[in-house]
């Protein structure tokens, strides 16, 4: 019989950790339980690599060996292992799972990507290897909406793939493009992964997300810096798009605006409104399209007032815990409406909406149509003074960090006085801080550089992110950001955004028993997945604990004398090596618990180990030869483009991730920031 | 034989669809439970038992339903790389070793667990509390649904190691079903098909 490579290289692997485990009993002076601890962790491994669903591996060897570590007592181990699994099903972190992943199936299936890509790379026409830029972006946002590797690796493989390699894309980088994009959901909040890693580790998931919020935005923005980069460097790799490609086609009732009165927006349909009969153009039509144009305007005025406000309102504390309500009413019902109004919006084939309700200023909080039209995106968000309102709000930090904090989903009820932060509004009627002039001075220049720029095919597309785009970002923020304002627990921003994915696919006419029936088998699928694991790993961790096998290896990481960096970059390298052989999920619900408690030894946050380890697995989905990245794209892709080509794509892509951990590594504010201003 | 399989195979679908459903449930009733909070000032204090109930519920009974689409992770490095008949070996050897001992293990003692919690009418611990002892139950019940589809799985591999093939499931719904994705999308395969010039063309230039 001829054994494959592969083949050889897992037995080889298995072998030698079974030879390792030999050794280690033998050499041991006397063999404790501690020993078989381990044994039963290379053991695990082992039989994890044959191939056996993890979780009853789990649960069968966590059992054998907690009935050896109970010295074969058979009730004692019965009640452990009952007790796990219990503690499993009320746990109150998990919950959040089966939410969060059937508002992934319900996005997935409003089927907004197609649209999403199309006006992506409109809009980003002019920026180099402008079809590989917008697919990172496309992946990106919704990747974080779905979180589903396998669906958004798919899909893009059949809208930019072609695409791309039409526009005469190298196929290498474009396969780079679609697969590390793809993976991006894995890390960027709100994702399953960092739920999974808060419930082993006991980090607060709120926490968690608010800490992966600037390391996922990084690791994207590198994505597109390293594509611009190499578009500048070698056009041969990422030629530029015809006009042909680029053009944008006005409707007929917009094109004699454009012809006769001139191309920049804002001003011809306000002089189409004075001298109408010399165009012929209905009114109700200008108005719908000054409705637009103005949208933005109108936004920046409600942010900047509603900042104002909070920023020089007088307030007592009760005054702030009142302000606190009913700022937690607006907001979430603002998420609601918000998604009621693009609904509409969508109805009318994006032509115009009237006016943005009140409410939505809650959650549009940065008018991104500035950061998107224009050529520099991720500056244009980062800057945008909006950002620095949402910090500012104290009553949202406030109100939010106590009741989750309790974890209390009924924490409504139980309101303590907001604990003093250092984002508070001073307590008196004071003028506007400096830095508000400074935002709305910025954003003041940035609409107006916006409107200088707005030509009536910029419009279109930009109607055109309206429908797409911006629900989405909606949606997103919405959920994030009440997660990490503290407005809502992460379980309660799951099931609205649960809802808000349902009410987009109404929107976009997507809805029906089918598809909800779909979604619903799936969510109960993978949750089940996902959850069984954690039973089988409570069992298996309880037996590991009972054997002293934590002991053991906490006397031998202090007996080697490491420092702080060399234990992280020990700890990282052992994941990176495990990721090869185990998907993500056994990764942390089998070795974070081994971890997680020398960290203290070591002074490490575990917030901060969270977050590394978040950035270091999604390598595990881009290294060959098992990511399975490449293989939804191979499914996809014409016959002639090999694995091989796929693989040699995601490379820098790898690499780039791992500048990433080292970015962060360095720079340990970048993911510990936002927590900290936000908790601390 | 090959009829009782199938009706196994079946109840543990229907019945993992079924509480599949709670899914909707929870959605709505967290959604409720946060607007009645925000917006009526009006919480209730067993929401949160009640929601995590749902959850329990929902993920342990889609248990077996999960096995039998075979939708459990599995460590897939070797495993894809082995042939029908060595992965069957392999799989029923282990389901003898880790799968029996550990289900048995947990349905007889989630039995003994749901009934002393039944003795006492156990209710969770709040203002308004819910009876806790039908959550318990939850445990035997997907505990022994499990069991019997796992016997159905060994049975699967025995036929396995008989023909040298995977006897066929049940078609169901798949993450990635690539001709859903490709219908929704509008890509035809001749679309895919049309494209191979230009990569041909390129590795030509090479």
């Amino acid at each position: 019989m001829k054994i494959r490579k592969e083949l050889w290289f897992g037995f080889a692997l298995m072998a030698l950790l079974i030879a390792g485990t030999a050794v280690m009993l033998l050499s041991a002076d006397k063999v404790t339980n501690g020993h078989l601890g381990l044994m039963m962790l290379s053991l695990v491994v082992v039989a994890i690599m044959l191939g056996f669903p993890t979780a009853f591996t789990l649960m069968g060897m966590g059992m054998i060996f907690t009935w050896i570590a109970y010295e074969e007592n058979t009730s004692k181990t019965l009640t452990l292992m009952v007790q796990s699994a219990f503690k499993v099903m009320g746990n109150d972190v998990l919950i959040a799972i089966p939410l969060f992943v059937f508002m992934g199936y319900l996005v997935e299936r409003a089927n907004l990507i197609e649209k999403l890509f199309r006006s992506m790379h409109l809009a980003m026409s002019r920026v180099p290897g402008s079809l590989a830029v917008a697919t990172l972006f496309t992946c990106a946002v919704f990747a974080t909406a779905t979180g589903i590797v396998g669906a958004v690796v798919t899909l893009m493989g059949l809208l930019a793939f072609p695409q791309m390699l039409r526009g005469g894309y190298d196929v290498r980088v474009s396969a780079g493009a679609i697969t590390a994009g793809g993976c991006l959901g894995i890390l960027i909040p709100p994702s399953v992964m960092l739920i999974v890693y808060g419930a082993t580790a006991g980090v607060s998931v709120v926490q968690l997300y608010a800490g992966a919020f600037f390391p996922g935005l990084m690791l994207a923005g590198l994505y597109v810096l390293y594509i611009v980069i190499l578009a500048k460097l070698k056009p041969a790799l990422m030629p530029p798009l015809s006009a042909a490609e680029r053009f944008v086609p006005l409707p007929p009732l917009t094109e004699p605006i454009a012809t006769h009165i001139g191309n920049t927006a804002l001003p011809a349909l306000l002089l189409a409104l004075k001298g109408r009969s010399n165009v012929d153009v209905p009114l109700g039509h200008i108005l719908k399209q000054l409705g637009v144009v103005l949208l933005p305007a109108m936004l920046f005025l409600a942010v900047a007032g509603l900042s104002w406000n909070s920023n020089t309102r007088p307030l007592n504390a009760d005054e702030r815990a009142d302000l606190a309500r009913s700022t937690a009413t607006l907001e979430s019902g603002g998420g609601l409406q918000t998604l009621g109004a693009d609904e509409e919006e969508s109805r009318r084939s994006g032509s115009g909406l009237a006016e943005p309700p009140a409410a939505n200023a809650g959650d549009l909080k940065e008018p991104p149509a500035e950061g998107d039209l224009k050529e520099p995106p991720a500056e244009g968000d980062l800057n945008e003074p909006p950002a620095t309102d949402d910090l500012k709000e104290p009553p949202g930090a406030d109100d939010g960090a106590a009741p989750t904090e309790a974890g209390s989903a009924s924490a409504g009820g139980v309101r303590e006085p907001p604990p003093e932060t250092e984002a508070t509004a001073p307590a008196g009627r004071t003028p506007a801080t400096q830095g508000w002039y400074i935002g709305t001075g910025v954003g003041a220049l940035a609409l107006l550089g916006f409107y200088a720029m707005l030509s009536f095919q910029r419009l279109e597309i930009f109607k055109m992110l309206l429908s797409s785009f911006f629900p989405l970002l909606v949606l997103i923020i919405s959920v994030l950001g009440s997660i990490v304002m503290g407005l809502a627990t992460p379980t309660e921003a799951a099931a609205v955004g649960a809802l808000g994915g349902f009410l987009l696919a109404v929107a976009y006419r997507q809805f029906n028993l089918t598809m909800l029936k779909e979604s619903v088998f799936l969510t109960a699928k993978t949750s089940a997945m996902v959850c069984w694991l954690f039973v089988g790993s409570a069992i298996f961790s309880a037996a590991f604990a009972l054997l002293g096998g934590q002991e053991l290896v906490e006397n031998w990481v202090m007996s080697m004398n490491l420092s702080k960096t060399e234990f992280l970059v020990l700890s990282q390298v052992i994941i990176f090596i495990l990721g090869w052989p185990l998907e993500w999920t056994e990764i942390i619900v089998i070795f974070m618990p081994i971890f997680i408690p020398l960290l203290d030894n070591f002074g490490v946050d575990p917030l901060f180990f969270g977050l590394l380890v978040a950035l270091n697995l999604q390598t595990a989905f881009l290294s060959p030869p098992v990511a399975m990245a490449a293989f939804y794209l191979k499914g996809v892709s014409p016959p002639h483009v090999t694995l091989n080509q796929i693989f040699a794509g995601m490379l820098p892509f790898m690499g780039i991730q791992v500048i990433a951990i080292v970015l962060l590594y360095q720079f340990p504010a970048i993911g510990l920031w936002l927590p900290e201003v936000l908790y601390r | 034989m090959q009829r009782l399989l199938l009706l196994v195979d079946r109840t543990s679908t229907w019945l993992g669809q079924l509480f599949a459903w709670l899914i909707v449930a929870l959605t709505l009733m967290i959604s409720w439970e946060v607007f009645s909070r925000y917006v009526l000032n009006e919480p209730h204090d067993w929401a949160l038992d009640a929601q995590i109930m749902m959850y329990g519920t929902l993920f342990m009974m889609a248990g077996a339903y999960t096995l039998s689409k075979n939708g459990h992770v599995r460590g897939d490095v070797l495993y894809g790389f082995f042939r029908p008949r060595t992965q069957a070996t392999l799989d029923l050897l282990l389901y003898f070793m880790f799968f029996m001992p550990g289900v048995v293990a947990l349905t007889y003692a989630g039995w003994i667990f749901a009934n002393e919690s039944l003795a006492i009418r156990e209710s969770t611990f709040s203002a308004t509390p819910l009876p806790l002892y039908p959550f318990k139950f939850a445990i035997p019940l997907a505990g022994g649904m499990l069991l019997l589809q796992g016997i159905v799985e060994m049975v699967r591999c025995i036929a396995c190691l008989r023909t040298g093939v995977w006897p066929s499931r049940e078609r169901d719904v798949e993450e990635v079903d690539v001709d859903k994705l490709k219908a929704m999308v509008h890509v035809k395969d001749e679309d895919i098909a049309g494209l191979d010039k230009f990569v041909v063309k390129q590795g030509a230039a090479k």
